[in-house]
């Protein structure tokens, strides 16, 4: 066999490994033991599995954007990888963290809830950074643009998992009519088959074989789709998964193709033959880089050709290491010692005769105690069944404390689990969703019964394929296991910890401690110690910690429950998550036909919803926004301004009902109002609040147009919809959004009727003809346009409504025509800046929901004599009535020179002293506030408690100091109060 | 995430739709003759059970039509869609699954993963 050899840096050193190895594996290749620090103790770690449920080997690949926390034992290496270690300080090899390890006595359970409790600003200042330091895994990522997408599935079938089980349901449904997923989170299918020597072979052939055959049948068959290096991460109610697929493994990141693909499955029926994880079992110093599961280490020597080491150690409590014994013994390595926690009667014949045949230090009935080293395993203690301390050296540890079917993603599904005395772990029992479980997963541990199994739990679906396998097995056909959750421990040394949950640093001491402080419920202990909380979400050891709490508490591990297994199985990548939906493509922009002229005449842009609109526009470089808005405002007022309202929200009412409806909607009356005008017309809730406001146009009673704020054209269209569609569905009227058919220009000043007259030279816009609120349709070019006559600045004021296509045309023809009136174009803050003078509301500036017509002055809107309309009920409200509610009133400071800010409080207290003694009563807070240059002093805007009764009245207003600014109470409407000039 | 039948579209993903909460409130006839109290029970309180609840649907991100749909609160189970002015199917055609005393589902809810001896 030729391998080319593939070179990666880890921690700055260069190493060889083959291609297809985990970086896990091409550091065991190269003898490489000592991979991170922990997270709390800063404890050398090494590699202690062979998959995705690994705790401790994490790393950081700086050539992708610093990735963090990547498991060792699942990335792939590739040319030019650049590994490097995390947690440790300066180096992997000389931690000084590593402090943390012999203080730890002061470390433990709760430590930080009891710890850093005071004195006031010391977390923050001090002990936060200082843990924020010491604690922790890897460092965070760059930032990058994500190139992930997301992927839609809906099939009859989704099978999790192509090892064995998922194979032989697979093969039950190739060539039928069920659309199937085959999902395996591996870069080849085969499982167990690929991973241990426990099936001699399948129907007379080598089982790799066979599994190339089914491969081959399976991708054949034209109905099942396979997906590899894809892991099922979530179960969600309702037959949805989620399963996130790397494009990228064994290769360097590519800035073209997307690295990641979420997949988003909808699926019939879920078929669950996602196995078992191996557990390891407490002893002391049982996180020493060394230590390494028996399943694991017999992974790496079938699927990747390593020896992580020719003579371990092994340990068991169970019948499955005899598959290690004979992988490791068929290669002509020797191991330095079996442990069998069970009694020679009851170990397996299979074993035994191995054992014996090979010359193999057998130790039956025996345990190991710990073991020693400073940087990995140099020697193992056992206790033999004489209770004596056995020393034996070795740089290798494998350990199996037995198995845990992979129930994380049936109890996701929601599914409940039983306790299974005889294999002493938690299996399936009742489904939730359309969920069968296959295999291991299920707790069938014995291949003899997986055909009977697959038979019987796929019966349900009709003509599928027979099914005709016959296994040899290479080992011991039953499982066998004795319980042992922790071995009896020798005090040694400060150093020595057993550990129960690698990844977080908790130990079996910190579990008894928290039971001893009543932390007795396995969820609030999980919390207090940590415990199963890291990454890997305790895959290895949390069942340990079950039987160990159930022990301690005298209960039975059944009682004693698990925690709650939540998604995802392993973390997810937020660019995954994000997809495409980033930067320019997470929200549209969306910009109005004028855009470009905007951009030409130096706008400065203020995002409105999804809308850029112009917010000013800047005259020259130099130019402050402040002064910006004071010329245009100004210059509204002297001669005249033009404002680009296209993102106006405008609805198109129709139908034979369209009259009743909009009273139905709207506050005001329309009944007797005259066709062809407008009218500015409130919008309320059912609670009486208003929701917006815009300008009714009647063209006749089966025809209306009204305009809606830019923020809320989606939302009012949706609430008229509701009450049609809902409420009065016997109505005649149908709507339709039209804020995108049309352009609007608002052109307001004393000279708009001239700038009016000569561009449209054919129409009459004197008063006579054409009043405040006319509205009307014309002929323009080769199309229509519409005319309004409101104005929301005070000024005479005409709204264009023109198609799109004709706007800036249009737009540019306006400004032709008033070069000597120096028409300016003003933005939104001008805009509200001009409002304010004449104390107009916006809304969600001056309201926000808590706000009623009554409370803003308003009655003159409400059509009192309306039978109904909504919210009208509840202006009469013994609430909405009280006179006490706050109200809209303008302030305008005592001291002309003073500027007001929006948000601070209306107080009637003029001195604020610290500290303050007693509440300062709040009267309510400004909701406006702009320097007049038409006036040459601030206006403000402000809803306060019985604002009505207060007009007249001198207050204060807060500041971000101690200072107050005294105001005088007004009416909200600075200039022009009798309204001549838009009526000009 | 489950999906809806829209009674118009077909079944989609929740994700295109809107809860219009609880459906069957009549809007009073008359609601200048009636009291504050009833008018504010109208505008303010809604049932809130656990277990069956008819409810209103919008198709937002689709035909945009409005639709009745009887959803078990607990199981997040739609057991039935119909659209708006027929007549809601009666409680008694649908099966509780709430059994508990505590109106806990044994199935489907609450952080139990493990079956109770």
């Amino acid at each position: 066999m030729t391998e080319s050899k593939i070179y990666f840096k880890f921690d700055g050193k260069k190493y060889a490994g083959n291609e297809g190895d985990t970086i896990a594996a091409a550091l065991l290749r190269n003898n490489v033991r000592l991979i991170g620090r922990s997270f709390k103790y800063h404890r050398p770690r090494g590699i202690y599995t062979c998959g995705i449920e690994e705790p401790n080997a994490l790393v950081q690949i700086i050539n992708e954007h610093n990735e963090p926390n990547v498991r060792a034992t699942v990335k792939k290496i590739y040319e030019g990888m650049i590994i490097k270690s995390q947690n440790r300080w300066p180096s992997l090899k000389t931690d000084l963290g590593s402090i943390n390890n012999i203080l730890s006595p002061i470390f433990s359970a709760g430590f930080y809830y009891k710890t850093f409790m005071g004195p006031k600003g010391f977390w923050k200042n001090v002990y936060e950074p200082l843990i924020r330091r010491t604690a922790g895994l890897g460092k965070p990522p760059k930032e990058f643009k994500s190139k992930s997408i997301h992927q839609h599935h809906n099939v009859d079938i989704i099978i999790v998992g192509g090892g064995l089980s998922g194979l032989l349901a697979a093969k039950k449904f190739a060539g039928t009519n069920y659309d199937v997923l085959l999902v395996e989170r591996e870069d080849a299918l085969g499982g167990i088959l690929k991973n241990a020597n426990k099936i001699k072979s399948i129907n007379d052939q080598s089982s790799n074989d066979w599994l190339e055959k089914t491969e081959r049948l399976i991708r054949n068959s034209n109905n099942i789709k396979i997906l590899k290096n894809t892991l099922v991460t979530t179960y969600n109610f309702s037959d949805h998964l989620i399963a996130l697929e790397d494009k990228n493994v064994g290769k360097p990141q590519n800035n073209e193709k997307p690295e990641l693909v979420l997949h988003k499955i909808r699926t019939k029926h879920t078929i669950l033959a996602n196995g078992h994880i191996e557990r390891f079992i407490t002893f002391r110093n049982n996180d020493l880089p060394g230590v390494m599961l028996a399943a694991s280490f017999e992974k790496y020597l079938n699927r990747y050709g390593v020896v992580p080491d020719e003579s371990p150690v092994i340990f068991t409590n169970n019948s499955s290491t005899y598959s290690l014994l004979k992988s490791l013994t068929d290669l002509g390595h020797k191991p330095k010692a079996y442990v069998d926690i069970r009694d020679q009667k009851n170990i397996e014949k299979e074993t035994v005769d191995l054992l014996e045949k090979l010359n193999i230090p057998f130790y039956p009935k025996s345990e190991i105690e710990g073991c020693e080293g400073q940087k990995e395993v140099k020697k193992v203690s056992i206790r033999t069944k004489k209770n004596q301390i056995s020393k034996i050296k070795t740089s290798m540890l494998c350990v199996s404390g037995g198995f845990n079917p992979d129930i994380h993603l049936f109890t996701q599904s929601k599914g409940l689990l039983k306790w299974d005395k005889d294999h002493l772990t938690f299996k399936p029992d009742r489904i939730f969703q359309k969920t069968i479980t296959l295999g291991s997963v299920s707790g069938n541990f014995s291949y003899e019964k997986l055909l009977v199994e697959v038979e019987k739990k796929l019966s349900e679906f009709e003509g599928l394929n027979e099914l005709e396998v016959k296994f040899e097995l290479s080992g011991p056909e039953k499982f066998q296991i004795k319980e042992l959750w922790e071995t009896k421990q020798e005090k040694k040394s400060l150093w020595s910890k057993s550990f129960i949950d690698l990844q977080n640093d908790v130990t079996t001491k910190d579990l008894k401690q928290a039971v001893n402080e009543g932390f007795n419920r396995i969820e609030h202990l999980k919390r207090f110690t940590t415990n199963s909380m890291g990454t890997d979400q305790g895959k290895i050891s949390s069942i340990n910690a079950l039987g160990i709490v159930s022990k301690i508490l005298k209960k039975d591990i059944s009682e004693v429950g698990t925690t709650t297994y939540r998604p995802p199985y392993s973390p997810v990548n937020f660019s995954a998550i994000a997809g495409r939906s980033t930067y320019e493509f997470y929200d549209p922009e969306r910009k109005t036909p004028l855009h470009s002229w905007h951009i030409n005449q130096n706008a400065v842009f203020e995002n409105v919803g999804q809308w850029k609109r112009p917010w000013y526009f800047k005259k020259s470089e130099d130019e402050t926004m402040h002064q910006s808005v004071q010329r245009e405002a100004e210059q509204v007022r002297k001669t005249a301004g033009i404002l680009d309202g296209s993102t106006l929200g405008k609805i198109e009412i129709k139908g034979k009902d369209a009259l009743t409806f909009v009273n139905l909607m709207y506050t005001n009356s329309f009944t007797k109002m005259k066709p062809k005008t407008g009218r500015y017309a409130l919008m309320l809730g059912e609670d009486g609040m208003i929701k917006d406001d815009g300008i009714v146009c009647k063209i006749n009673d089966q025809h209306f147009i009204v305009t809606t704020t830019t923020g809320n054209a989606a939302s009012v269209l949706a609430h008229m919809e509701e009450y049609a569609q809902t409420e009065w569905p016997n109505l005649n009227v149908y709507m339709n959004s039209i804020t995108e058919q049309f352009a609007t220009f608002n052109l307001s000043g004393p000279k708009s009727r001239v700038i009016m007259s000569r561009v449209f030279n054919d129409i009459d816009f004197s008063n006579d003809k054409f009043p405040f609120m006319s509205f009307d349709n014309f002929k323009y070019l080769d199309t229509e346009i519409r005319i309004l006559r409101a104005s929301f600045t005070g000024e005479l004021g005409y709204e264009i409504y023109v198609p799109p296509s004709h706007a800036l045309k249009l737009w540019q023809k306006i400004f032709m025509y008033s070069r000597d009136f120096d028409l300016v174009p003003y933005g939104t803050e001008t805009m509200h800046l001009l409002r304010a003078e004449k104390g107009y509301i916006i809304v969600g500036q001056d309201t926000d929901g808590t706000v009623t017509p009554l409370d803003l002055n308003l009655n003159w809107m409400i059509g009192k004599k309306k039978k109904d309309f909504i919210g009208k009920r509840s202006l009469t409200r013994i609430d909405i009535v009280r006179e006490s509610r706050k109200q809209l009133v303008g302030l305008v400071p005592i001291d002309k020179t003073l500027g007001i800010e929006e948000g601070q409080h209306v107080i009637e207290q003029k001195d604020l002293s610290l500290p303050i003694k007693d509440p300062v009563d709040m009267l309510g807070h400004v909701t406006s506030s702009y320097f007049s240059p038409n006036l040459n002093h601030s206006v403000a805007m402000a809803l306060i408690r019985s604002g009505k009764r207060k007009i007249g009245s001198r207050l204060f207003v807060s500041t971000e100091n101690l200072n107050t600014i005294a105001v005088e109470v007004v009416e909200p409407n600075f200039i022009d109060p009798k309204n001549e000039r838009m009526m000009l | 995430m489950f999906t809806i039948r829209c009674p118009y579209c077909g079944e989609r993903d929740q994700s295109e739709f809107s809860n219009g909460g609880e459906a069957h409130v009549a809007r009073p006839k008359d609601p200048e003759q009636i009291s504050d109290r009833e008018w504010s029970e109208y505008v303010f309180i809604r049932a809130n059970p656990k277990g069956i609840y008819y409810e209103r649907w919008v198709h937002t991100h689709g035909c945009k039509k409005w639709f009745n749909a009887v959803r078990n609160t607990s199981t997040d189970e739609i057991l039935k869609v119909y659209k708006i002015g027929e007549n809601p199917p009666p409680l008694k055609e649908f099966k509780n699954t709430i059994k508990t005393p505590s109106g806990e589902p044994d199935v489907g809810s609450g952080n139990f993963s493990v079956k109770k001896p």
